[in-house]
């Protein structure tokens, strides 16, 4: 990139409070640059804690529906994509608790969806005993899971985005692993090999 | 296991599980629903939002306050002849129950409007997707409805736990309806029959309905 057109996008990108501002003046312009710039990791997010696409788009949507609609009580004490992760993980909590209540579907969705097989050095068979036992870890320590190992969070935003002390998020993380650790107990021998 | 071996592991899972493609699908047809069911014709926040949301809770509270100490110093002026030792008393008990009951009225009238209208199209519903498409006004007051769910969730009118069920089943009825627009099958419609019967939705509609009026 030359100098000329950082210096240009340097002096003309709108600052995150300024879109915000904006957004809250009634401007769709900004609306949509505030989306371009988050939907990419709000839908990760919703995709990695749902593992079905269509569920993930509906609730990338809700999660900016809800986010543009409670803006004004936006204070800017965290950053924006921490306020809006905190609305994706309770969009998708309170959706997918009705979701499995209503369709029963809670094991189909696996099954909708197979387990990628992409990925060298690890047995396909161990790599879905892993993932199901993902799967099957309680909400709070594999929403944690997912967002630490998986995609990459620190401890401090997993924190400001659960609403819970950094310490306890590490508690739920090595809480996590170790029930992962012993789900995966069995196969010891062949995870040694 | 090994710790090298656990981490190797979960490295694995970070590529394999549940694994996002690398771009974002349907950018702008998710941008497009968002816009319409945040600022389109059916949307509501920004008729309802200045009773609901914009009125300061304390602006409120003072009017209230006001009102009841008028109404029970009026009351303790008139009483004055007959019960002096009682008046102050009446007038405290006075103040704060029409202070609570004023406060939670503009949720009861719009959670009782609401409820009366989320009925009514439940109820069209089945004889309104008789037809070959989905009805687009029907779609559209729905997305309404959706909306002023969510409204009513986050707001004290959910603080009733009973009440709280049933704006989320209703959250989830609607929001089936609403994805009529884009998928217009039998089994979507099936899905939402089964979930309205399942849950009694329509009955506790009616009785949810009858115990606000009655209040």
């Amino acid at each position: 990139m030359t100098r000329s057109v950082v210096a240009f996008q340097s002096t003309y990108r709108v600052s995150e409070p300024d879109l915000i501002a904006r957004v809250l003046a009634g401007d769709r312009i900004a609306a949509r640059e505030l989306y371009d710039a988050h939907a990419g990791r709000v839908y990760r997010l919703a995709y990695r804690l749902t593992g079905d696409a269509d569920l993930a788009r509906e609730f990338t949507q809700d999660t900016f529906v809800r986010a543009f609609s409670q803006l004004p009580r936006f204070r800017g004490d965290s950053a924006f994509s921490t306020w809006l992760h905190r609305i994706t993980v309770t969009v998708v909590a309170n959706a997918m608790r009705r979701v499995k209540r209503f369709r029963e579907r809670e094991t189909d969705l696996e099954d909708v969806h197979p387990l990628s097989s992409d990925g060298p050095g690890v047995d396909p068979v161990l790599r879905e005993r892993l993932h199901r036992a993902i799967s099957a870890l309680p909400d709070i320590y594999r929403v944690t899971i997912i967002m630490h190992d998986l995609e990459g969070y620190t401890h401090s935003e997993i924190a400001e985005v659960l609403g819970v002390a950094e310490g306890t998020c590490k508690s739920r993380l090595s809480q996590a692993r170790a029930q992962l650790r012993a789900a995966l107990a069995d196969l010891a021998p062949e995870l040694e090999s | 296991m090994t710790d090298d071996r656990f981490e190797e592991l979960l490295r694995d899972a970070a590529r394999t599980y549940r694994n996002p493609p690398d771009s974002l699908p349907e950018r702008d047809a998710m941008w497009a629903a968002i816009e319409r069911r945040t600022w389109g014709p059916g949307q509501i926040f920004r008729r309802t939002r200045p009773t609901l949301h914009r009125v300061p809770a304390w602006l409120g509270i003072a009017a209230t306050l006001i009102i009841g100490i008028s109404i029970g110093r009026a009351s303790s002026m008139l009483g004055r002849h007959q019960a002096p030792p009682q008046h102050v008393a009446s007038v405290a008990a006075a103040k704060t129950v029409r202070t609570d009951s004023a406060v939670a009225m503009p949720y009861e009238t719009e959670t009782s409007q609401y409820l009366g209208q989320t009925a009514a199209l439940l109820i069209a519903l089945p004889s309104a997707m008789k037809g070959d498409g989905a009805d687009d006004r029907l779609i559209a007051r729905a997305a309404e409805l959706l909306t002023r769910t969510r409204l009513l969730i986050d707001s004290p009118a959910a603080r009733d736990p009973e009440m709280r069920g049933l704006l989320e089943d209703l959250e989830l009825v609607l929001a089936q309806v609403v994805r009529l627009q884009e998928n217009h099958s039998r089994t979507e419609l099936d899905l939402i029959n089964r979930a309205l019967e399942q849950r009694d939705v329509i009955p506790r509609l009616r009785i949810a309905v009858a115990d606000i009026s009655a209040n």
